[in-house]
């Protein structure tokens, strides 16, 4: 009796921490593929995932709060994100990419400031709260716990994603230039591709990312101003450990994270949320430059 | 000199004029009572701190049709963000730059000790707060300086646990915000519990961070540990979540929920129909209960002000302006050592009835109200039933506790 | 050397500056004292950070770990143990110096945007550390009512002991950057490989570098507990750290006085527009843009670099003759 209700414990404990984790990667996907392709941290990341909460709240609650509304709000959300990055790439970003890191560093946390005030002046500064469709809603028995239906959902989404990044990344033409790019930007733009447009992409794919992960998460928490500082350093954490620039790395980093941290919540509650930070930490000394091999 | 040090010098001079002009004192103004109120306005918070100040303010027109000492009252508001630090800062700015007679605020528990301990006490000079609820405040960090008119965490954990430890619930749980607030809410409740039922157990203890986006691996792993009741000890960041999550975990319908303020219609509007149902709550003030003439007045002013009822934070607020009003008339002069004596023992009249301002603590006597939130299709929210009264004195801590606390 | 530092011009303006710093208190208010107070303890702290990025050219993107490190071990020993003060006061950057030293040790190891990642990842962990941990630090909520010895406490007193403690250090960051220890870190800056192939220890330099430059944050970290009385888990937050750069972007980089002039800026900034507007974030968002694009050297840079081509056009002119 004790095992099998640890066992279901442990379970469900586990189950959480992957339908986390699959949030976390969506997002940090989008941030390795930033710093892959464009060799940016993009500190404005996390104020992205932010934005895209609130636009699928505003979405979502404009037509009475029906099903249809809500999946409009998943589809929409992350494309408003997505047309918000091409807006502050085309005007601010591309003339920067010479420069070094550190400016290129301090200029999405400056986006990030604006951002965060203009969502403040947009969306005011309480905290807004949506729910997911009816047949998200609930939890179903799995080995004798409940587990929520919503949280199922996003062990479904996660995968998708990445598969799709996957395809992407690894078997269109733009993957394949945005890939080479990261390597050797001037050899790509001596055989006479438009690099600019290819960082263009590579970036707006990103934030969309970031759009999508804050559009799946909204039903599950408060949507509030504060949400992108919390997200940007998981998100990170999870790229250096992973390797910077590599997606796969984005996953495995997501996974510690995720499941570190919701088995901690068993082990130990008060620490539960430390146990990511030491991993981190551990993975880091034996492997500084992450798990799997970095794209530069 | 070279061209380019005739500029600096000119730069520097400049710069030591504007210096100079800041720096020199302003002139003294016509002498307005000036209240501060550093308060969360951002956040899921701000649903207490934006009822606060809706409270304050129509008693402050109010008051101000007939004026205190020939002035009017007058406020400055600055948003703490729920951050201890930007708090703190935003007090001693109220404090040194604007001059202020009082400050007044602080949703935040820890903040309001802050507060009380760094500029209160140190500048002596009053601070109350009327929502920051730990017990500690007006108990063991207590002092001449600071007030509380805002219902605290001994008078809720002693109703909670009048009401409880008459139920079969032996094994708690105890789940909450890591912070000064969770804290006290818990060992309130469980010093009382164990005091009316000595074979109570707490089996376990889950703190999160404050603010902490993600609940659910929390109540999933408490959910396998079995309680007979979960003790939420949640704040103004978690709350909207804490509920949120219970809904979305069905958590309440398997395992018997208390959380202290969870009746609150501050707390239970933003939810509207998607509030959990089922969970057990303390609260000293309800907008529709008991059906008060004065309080029903109160009410329908307020609601054609702002739209929508009051919540406990305007009831806290409304009854400062009262109380500082009163106390300012006493005294006779904006004096802050005469203010403290005048307010002392204070008792003003309130939408629920007279409320007093108990001199031994510095803390504002209320009763309190048990219920169970349900869905109510006229407020489109929920709202308590199977409301039980306890009168103030019987949720008080005693004097001599206070004072042994304080040694 | 010192007699040197003597005689030039901008010594003469900092004595100038000194002298009006010392004498403010008799004309100012409380308030103005006590921002004036905020500036030294920020001023610093952005100047020991440039003592690594600007002068170092070291990826130090967590530097406010060590500040708050200082001001946690001088909080807690001041607070929660009966030690003698002084020995919190000093045990604080010492703290903050070995844990620069461990964390170090493992960054010097790494490049440019490693360095920095790891850095992030390693000072995060002792941020949520000293954030949940709140039987130590009490957490979120901070420690408070920290008891300081009658000399430094009272906003005058805690004024002129930061004074005197930030000038004091600033001296010896002058002295260290014009010694042949800043010009070997100002050549690692320029031109590692170079200095490899010189047969110079980079990694070496860089980690003493680190040492001193965190040390010094640890005396900011003192300093801030002197003059507030609290520490928070936020003076170890990531956000903190990026605003440290600003103040050395604004101010500029490869000047002496430039992050303390950027300090400045964003304290008065912070302070005076933050108490007109909700949204003083976004105008900091906006200039730290514009700095980007327009000022990059920051204002003293602007200074400096015409001040150094006219220098160089001088002397060339010299040389033609």
């Amino acid at each position: 009796m004790e095992t099998s209700h640890t066992l279901a414990a442990l379970t469900s404990q586990l189950l959480v921490g992957l339908s986390r984790a699959m949030i976390l990667f969506i997002v940090s996907s989008g941030l390795s593929f930033i710093l892959g392709v464009l060799r940016v941290p993009n500190v404005a990341h996390g104020s992205l995932y932010m934005i895209g909460a609130f636009a699928a709240h505003t979405i979502a609650t404009a037509f009475d709060g029906s099903v249809a509304a809500f999946w409009l709000a998943m589809f929409c959300a992350p494309l408003i994100v997505a047309g918000i990055s091409l807006i502050a790439e085309r005007l601010l970003f591309c003339h920067l990419y010479e420069r070094e890191h550190l400016m290129l560093l301090l200029f999405t946390f400056a986006l990030m400031l604006i951002l965060g005030d203009l969502t403040k002046m947009t969306w005011g500064a309480d905290y807004r709260s949506i729910v997911a469709p009816p047949f998200l809603q609930g939890s179903i028995p799995v080995l004798g716990t409940a587990f929520p239906r919503y949280n199922l959902f996003l062990l479904l989404v996660g995968p998708l994603v990445a598969v799709g990044l996957w395809l992407i990344s690894a078997k269109t033409k733009f993957g394949k230039i945005a890939r080479a790019a990261a390597v050797d930007r001037e050899m790509v733009g001596a055989i006479g591709i438009n690099v600019s447009w290819v960082f263009a992409f590579a970036f707006v794919l990103g934030c969309l990312l970031a759009g999508l992960g804050g559009a799946l998460v909204s039903p599950t928490i408060s949507i509030t101003l504060g949400m992108d500082h919390s997200i940007i350093i998981e998100a990170f954490l999870i790229v250096t450990i992973g390797g910077l620039g590599n997606i796969w790395g984005a996953m495995v980093g997501s996974l510690i994270f995720g499941i570190t941290q919701s088995v901690g919540v068993m082990v130990l509650p008060q620490f539960a949320i430390v146990f990511p930070y030491l991993a981190v930490v551990v993975i880091l000394t034996l492997k500084p430059t992450g798990l799997l091999k970095s794209v530069w | 000199m070279k061209r380019e040090g005739y500029v600096s010098f000119g730069l520097f001079l400049i710069a030591g004029i504007c210096a100079l002009a800041v720096l020199l004192p302003a002139p003294v103004e016509a002498r307005n009572i000036k209240v501060g109120i550093v308060d969360t306005y951002s956040g899921p918070p701000a649903v207490f701190g934006n009822d606060a100040l809706n409270g304050f303010k129509m008693a402050v027109n109010e008051i101000n049709k007939q004026g205190v000492l020939g002035g009017k009252i007058e406020f400055v508001t600055r948003d703490d963000k729920f951050k201890v630090d930007i708090g703190l800062n935003m007090a001693k700015e109220l404090v040194l730059k604007e001059n202020v007679d009082l400050i007044v605020g602080t949703v935040n528990s820890g903040l309001a000790l802050a507060v009380s301990d760094a500029v209160a006490k140190k500048e002596k000079i009053p601070f109350i707060t009327w929502m920051g609820k730990s017990e500690n405040i007006t108990g063991k960090a207590g002092h001449r300086y600071v007030f509380s008119t805002t219902e605290n965490t001994a008078m809720a954990g002693k109703a909670a646990a009048n009401v409880l430890s008459k139920k079969p619930y032996k094994k708690i749980w105890v789940a909450g915000d890591d912070y000064e607030y969770g804290h006290a809410l818990d060992e309130s409740f469980s010093r009382y519990m164990k005091q009316l039922k000595p074979d109570v157990e707490f089996i376990g203890k889950t703190w999160w961070k404050v603010g902490e986006p993600d609940l659910v691996p929390y109540f999933t792993s408490i959910q396998s540990a079995n309680p007979d009741l979960i003790h939420f000890c949640t704040g103004g960041a978690s709350m909207a979540n804490v509920l949120k999550t219970i809904k979305t975990t069905g958590i309440s319908q398997k395992i018997p929920v208390y959380i202290h303020t969870a009746i609150d219609y501050a707390v239970l509007k933003p939810l509207g129909t998607e509030a959990p149902e089922g969970v057990m709550g303390t609260m000293d003030y309800l907008f529709y209960y008991p059906e008060l003439s004065t309080n029903q007045k109160f009410v329908k002013e307020y609601q054609a002000l702002y739209k929508a009822p009051p919540g406990f934070p305007a009831f806290h607020a409304y009854t400062t302006a009262y109380l500082i009003a009163e106390a300012f008339r006493i005294a006779g002069k904006i004096d802050r050592e005469k203010f403290i004596d005048a307010i002392e023992g204070l008792k003003v009249d309130t939408p629920v009835g007279k409320v007093e301002m108990r001199a031994c603590d510095h803390q504002a006597v209320y009763p309190m109200l048990f219920g169970t939130t349900k869905i109510s299709k006229e407020f489109g929210a929920a709202i308590a039933t199977d409301i039980i009264t306890l009168r103030g004195a019987e949720v008080m801590p005693a004097c001599e506790e206070i004072q042994a606390a304080r040694k | 050397m010192i007699k040197d530092i003597l005689r030039t011009p901008s010594f003469l303006w900092t004595a100038a500056v000194l002298l009006a710093l010392l004498l403010v208190p008799f004309f100012a208010g409380r308030f103005y004292v006590y921002i004036l107070a905020v500036v030294f303890v920020t001023g610093l702290l952005a100047m020991s950070l440039n003592l690594l990025v600007g002068h170092g050219g070291a990826y130090q993107f967590h530097h406010c770990v060590f500040y708050g490190v200082g001001a946690y071990t001088a909080g807690l020993i001041l607070a929660k143990t009966s030690l003698p003060a002084w020995l919190g006061l000093c045990a604080g950057p010492l703290a903050a110096a070995l844990t620069g030293l461990v964390i170090g040790a493992f960054c010097v190891r790494l490049n440019k945007l490693y360095f920095g990642m790891l850095q992030i990842s390693l000072g995060s962990l002792i941020w949520i550390v000293a954030l949940r941990w709140y039987d130590l630090t009490n957490g979120d909520d901070g420690i408070h009512g920290i008891p300081m010895p009658e000399l430094l406490s009272g906003s005058v007193n805690a004024y002129y002991f930061l004074l005197i403690i930030v000038s004091a250090c600033l001296a010896l960051m002058y002295l260290i950057l014009k010694s042949p220890f800043g010009a070997t870190l100002r050549a690692v800056r320029d031109n590692p490989q170079r200095c490899e192939a010189v047969g110079i220890d980079v990694r070496r330099h860089q980690l003493l570098a680190i040492v001193i430059g965190t040390f010094f944050a640890g005396v900011a970290g003192v300093l801030f507990v002197v003059l507030e009385g609290s520490v928070f888990p936020d003076m170890l937050f990531w956000v903190l750290s990026l605003e440290i750069f600003i103040m050395c972007l604004l101010g500029g980089w490869f000047t002496f006085f430039g992050p303390m002039l950027g300090a400045a800026i964003m304290v008065a900034l912070r302070t005076f527009v933050g108490s007109y507007t909700d949204y003083w974030t976004l105008i900091l968002g906006v200039v730290l843009i514009l700095l980007i694009f327009f000022l990059p050297e920051g204002i003293m840079g602007v200074n400096f670099r015409s001040w150094q081509r006219r220098r160089e056009r001088r002397r060339s002119a010299d040389d033609v003759r």
